[in-house]
């Protein structure tokens, strides 16, 4: 009788199960499969079980790459999440119809390729770039600086493609802060600061943690800014997975390698939920991650 | 005081605004550069222009592109709010597996989740085209509005839905008059932030793309090894014009409405 | 209540008719009609006036899906070889896809201008016996050096691979970005072959991989030529179709074809085993075979045309390029990736240890 009434309060998500299910939940689980598979010589997927794909994952130099991928990632979260929060609480402040315009700007860089966006950044910091120009024209500098190729530079592209994402998850967070609450802080005669880290950083976790998530995983996964802005230099899982498909013709170790991250992100996801439920006293229970 | 820390605000969003802007701005500037590549400016023209219009393959893909883009943000915004709203209603358990579905398709890399969709629609003889790049690319953008309007939702007073529901509401009812009303705005920005990232893929949209459905994205990718011309950035700043062209549209569109309601009201 | 439901009614018919629509769409390719499918590198690698007139000529349009390389394509076609009549690929993956046996073999009765083709692009290691590919352009890979910085640096003049070792040429060097290409680069250095399988002259060329750390500012595939004309790099390896821009845009910059020898690809057509408009696509091919539309192609795309009819039709331009129209003892010292795929993890292991050092 109770599971009946389970049943039927759960009804309606069937359509959302089976629909994900399908589209994600085969081409999950194929991946899965492939990577206990073998390849021949010539890069044909053999069906062969074999653990060898994840014994190579552990290979010290893509242990590292591990460890880079994921350093990036978190700088680049807390990066944007330091950038970003200032912006996404100003703009929730500002009067209705400025609010509005502010929002559409954030979004509005999404609207440019994001290829296109990284070789803005290259014609920016480019040897005979602009700010090199600018800088060698006001006679400031006589030799151009060196500022691409370089672990910084593919923070700064990484960051600021990602950055609108934290904004807007955060911003959905604070925009609908119940004001009165702070204004009774206020006549409680807390001070602006301690309002905002006793009521309004705490009630803004679940933006920041949706932010986090959408900024951490896709900064593990993106390749083409590391290649564009770092000069093929480093290397991180998104670059090391596209290039065993596109130059290397092993997909069983791509896939061994994106079941690694996959295993990863939910590692880090789940130690964050844990961070985050102790800070907002197991309020957030149910958020996304 | 106040004053003084509103200017600071100002300051600080302006900055971020600039900064926000400088690269888009140089890839507006380098579309009236002569020379081809980005290495070096030799001189102002507009013969890019000239060209992308005579261009049809850019044409052709950019129109691709937005009706891929288009037909993703509608289906994903109904199937993201569909399931944002069945998340509240069935239990915490279900909720907490459906929270873990909508976080998959964010979690498989691109080139593995490309391929691999790729193997899977090819063995059900899916032909390659519209549809197939509308359901992958609605695969990574349902989680965002998913994401969005579960925040938005996580806002609304608990109390609200109860007391509709104890003055005998009955589901739709409170979907409709209360749920949609507030996570409107979430809906909005999620599918226009859905369309945007449809009109960005290129990586999934490699494989799923059919011959006669190659998106603007895959057409610019592909272009890189030759050297993307500066016709894409001319491409690009046309984009961005028109954007800033409909907002402006919608702008005096949205005075016009406030100031009918405010007459309304009065 | 009722309303509700009729505005429930309304949301799933739209989303019934969204269905239909992609699905009218999606199967809106007409079977056997006047087109071909082809799926090659994009940009102007297969200029679109060649593929105009041919419409024009033809009434066959021409469908061109655009990818960025031979994996994906190959991908993409063993997922669907009856989407696409013809694919063009590198040596190596006319190798692999026929081994693969996703190839047709080219019927020469209806390619009558196959005979334009130069003998020595017939018949290589990856079709020895002539049967699958057309070969459509011919590329290289060299030294792009600019020879006044390579003097500033204090470095001695650039004639060969063993020169880039030089410690004065420091974070001055942009390299292709693929292992194959840069072990090649080192085991030639060495004076060993491509390819090379003996363990201990892999080891002695990864010792020495690691050794020109130091001096590669960047890896790039694309424009590798745009580090030297801004002037970050002063030697650049890279294709020869990239060199020649380089070269356009300040010629200041030199080829310097390396005493050690350097790679050649051919770029060849294919036909898919399963095409659907394989009539068509003989057609086109033949189009393509002509010496005047091969001699415009190898102008629009900097390529050297394979097609020896062709060569008369060059431009001045071209015919004077010393990196378009190769002298013979330059061609003489060129030699092909032979058998990537026994190398290849190996070299991709010491290549990504190289970069994570």
């Amino acid at each position: 009788m109770v599971d009946m009434k389970k049943f039927k309060q759960n009804a309606p998500a069937i359509p959302i199960l089976v629909w994900f299910g399908i589209l994600v939940g085969i081409p999950l689980i194929f991946v899965v499969i492939l990577s206990f598979l073998s390849r021949d010589e010539l890069g044909n997927i053999v069906v062969r079980f074999t653990l060898d794909n994840y014994k190579r994952i552990f290979d010290p130099i893509y242990i590292k790459v591990f460890i880079n991928s994921l350093f990036l990632a978190t700088l680049t979260s807390f990066i944007t999440m330091i950038i970003g929060y200032p912006v996404a609480y100003f703009t929730a402040n500002l009067e209705k119809k400025k609010k509005a315009l502010a929002i559409l700007l954030i979004m509005l860089p999404f609207w440019i390729s994001s290829l296109l966006r990284t070789y803005g950044w290259i014609i920016l910091l480019g040897n005979t770039g602009l700010v090199n120009n600018l800088l060698i024209g006001f006679n400031i500098i006589d030799k151009p600086l060196s500022m691409m190729y370089k672990f910084s530079t593919i923070l700064t592209g990484t960051a600021y493609m990602l950055i609108p994402f934290m904004i807007i998850a955060i911003y959905n967070s604070v925009d609908k802060l119940d004001r009165s609450l702070l204004e009774a802080s206020y006549d409680l005669g807390a001070g602006k600061w301690k309002t905002f880290f006793k009521i309004t950083l705490p009630l803004t976790i679940p933006g920041i943690a949706g932010g986090f998530t959408l900024v951490f995983i896709p900064s593990l996964g993106l390749f083409f800014i590391s290649d564009l802005l770092g000069g093929g230099k480093n290397i991180f899982l998104g670059n090391l997975i596209n290039s065993l498909i596109t130059k290397g013709r092993n997909k069983p170790l791509a896939a061994a390698f994106s079941v690694g991250m996959i295993i990863m992100v939910l590692i880090v996801l789940f130690i964050y939920s844990r961070l985050v439920k102790r800070n907002t006293g197991g309020a957030d229970e149910n958020s996304i991650i | 005081m106040k004053t003084q820390s509103y200017k600071l605000r100002t300051f600080y969003l302006s900055l971020f605004f600039v900064i926000l802007y400088v690269p888009i701005l140089s890839v507006v500037l380098y579309s009236f550069n002569k020379n081809p590549s980005t290495a070096q400016w030799t001189g102002f023209t507009l013969d890019w222009y000239r060209e992308l219009f005579s261009d049809r393959i850019i044409l052709e893909s950019f129109k691709v592109s937005m009706i891929v883009a288009i037909l993703t943000s509608i289906f994903s915004a109904i199937l993201g709010t569909a399931s944002a709203i069945i998340a509240i209603y069935v239990t915490k358990k279900m909720e907490k597996a459906i929270n873990g579905l909508m976080l998959l398709p964010l979690l498989v890399p691109e080139v593995a989740l490309g391929v691999s969709l790729l193997l899977f629609f090819s063995s059900m003889r899916l032909p390659f085209g519209y549809m197939t790049l509308v359901l992958s690319h609605s695969l990574f953008c349902v989680p965002y509005v998913y994401i969005m309007v579960q925040l938005r939702l996580k806002e609304i007073d608990n109390s609200i839905i109860e007391a509709a529901k104890d003055l005998g509401a009955a589901r739709w009812q409170i979907i409709k008059t209360i749920i949609l009303p507030l996570v409107f705005p979430s809906i909005i920005t999620s599918s226009l932030l859905s369309l945007a990232m449809s009109l960005d893929d290129v990586v999934i949209s490699t494989y799923m793309s059919g011959p006669t459905s190659t998106t603007l994205p895959v057409h610019v990718f592909s272009m890189m090894r030759v050297g993307v011309t500066p016709k894409v950035n001319a491409l690009c700043t046309l984009i961005l014009l028109g954007t800033f062209f409909i907002i402006g549209i919608s702008e005096v569109f949205s005075k016009k409405n406030s100031k009918k309601e405010e007459e309304e009201v009065d | 209540m009722n309303m509700i439901s009729k505005k429930i009614k309304v949301v799933l018919g739209l989303a019934l008719m969204m269905v239909l629509v992609f699905a009218l769409v999606g199967c809106g390719k007409n079977e056997g009609s006047k087109e071909i499918n082809l799926m090659s590198w994009g940009g102007d690698f297969i200029p679109r006036e060649v593929i105009d007139q041919f419409t024009e000529e033809t009434g066959i349009k021409v469908n061109y899906k655009e990818v960025t390389s031979n994996e994906d394509t190959q991908s993409l076609l063993e997922a669907n070889p009856d989407q696409y009549d013809l694919a063009v690929v590198t040596d190596y993956m006319v190798e692999i896809l026929r081994l693969n046996g996703m190839l047709e073999v080219l019927d020469k009765d209806k390619l009558s201008n196959f005979s334009n083709i130069n003998p020595v692009y017939q018949g290589n290691y990856y079709d020895a016996n002539n049967e699958y590919a057309m070969p459509y352009a011919v590329s290289t890979a060299f030294l792009l050096v600019n020879p006044e910085g390579v003097e500033a640096l204090g470095a001695n003049p650039i004639t060969s691979y063993a020169d880039l070792w030089q410690e004065e040429l420091k974070d001055n060097i942009v390299v292709i970005d693929w292992s194959v290409e840069i072990m090649g680069l080192v085991l030639k250095s060495l004076g060993y072959n491509y390819n090379e399988t003996d363990p201990v002259k892999v080891a002695e060329a990864k010792e020495k991989l690691f050794q020109l750390s130091d001096n590669i500012m960047r890896f790039e595939t694309n424009t590798p030529e745009d580090s030297l004309v801004n002037g970050e790099a002063v030697v650049g390896f890279m294709y020869s179709n990239q060199a020649v821009n380089g070269n356009a845009q300040d010629d200041k910059l030199v080829p310097v074809f390396p005493t050690e020898g350097m790679p050649i690809y051919i770029d060849a057509f294919v036909m898919s085993k399963d095409a659907p408009n394989k009539d068509n696509a003989y057609k086109f091919l033949n189009f393509l075979l002509q010496p005047e539309i091969a001699a415009q192609i190898a102008d629009i795309t900097d390529f050297i045309t394979p097609n020896k009819a062709a060569e008369e039709y060059l431009t001045e331009d071209f015919k004077n390029n010393p990196m378009l129209n190769v002298s013979d003892d330059v061609m003489a010292n060129t030699s092909f990736y032979i058998d990537v795929a026994a190398v290849l993890e190996e070299y991709e292991h010491i290549y990504s240890e190289f970069k994570m050092q």
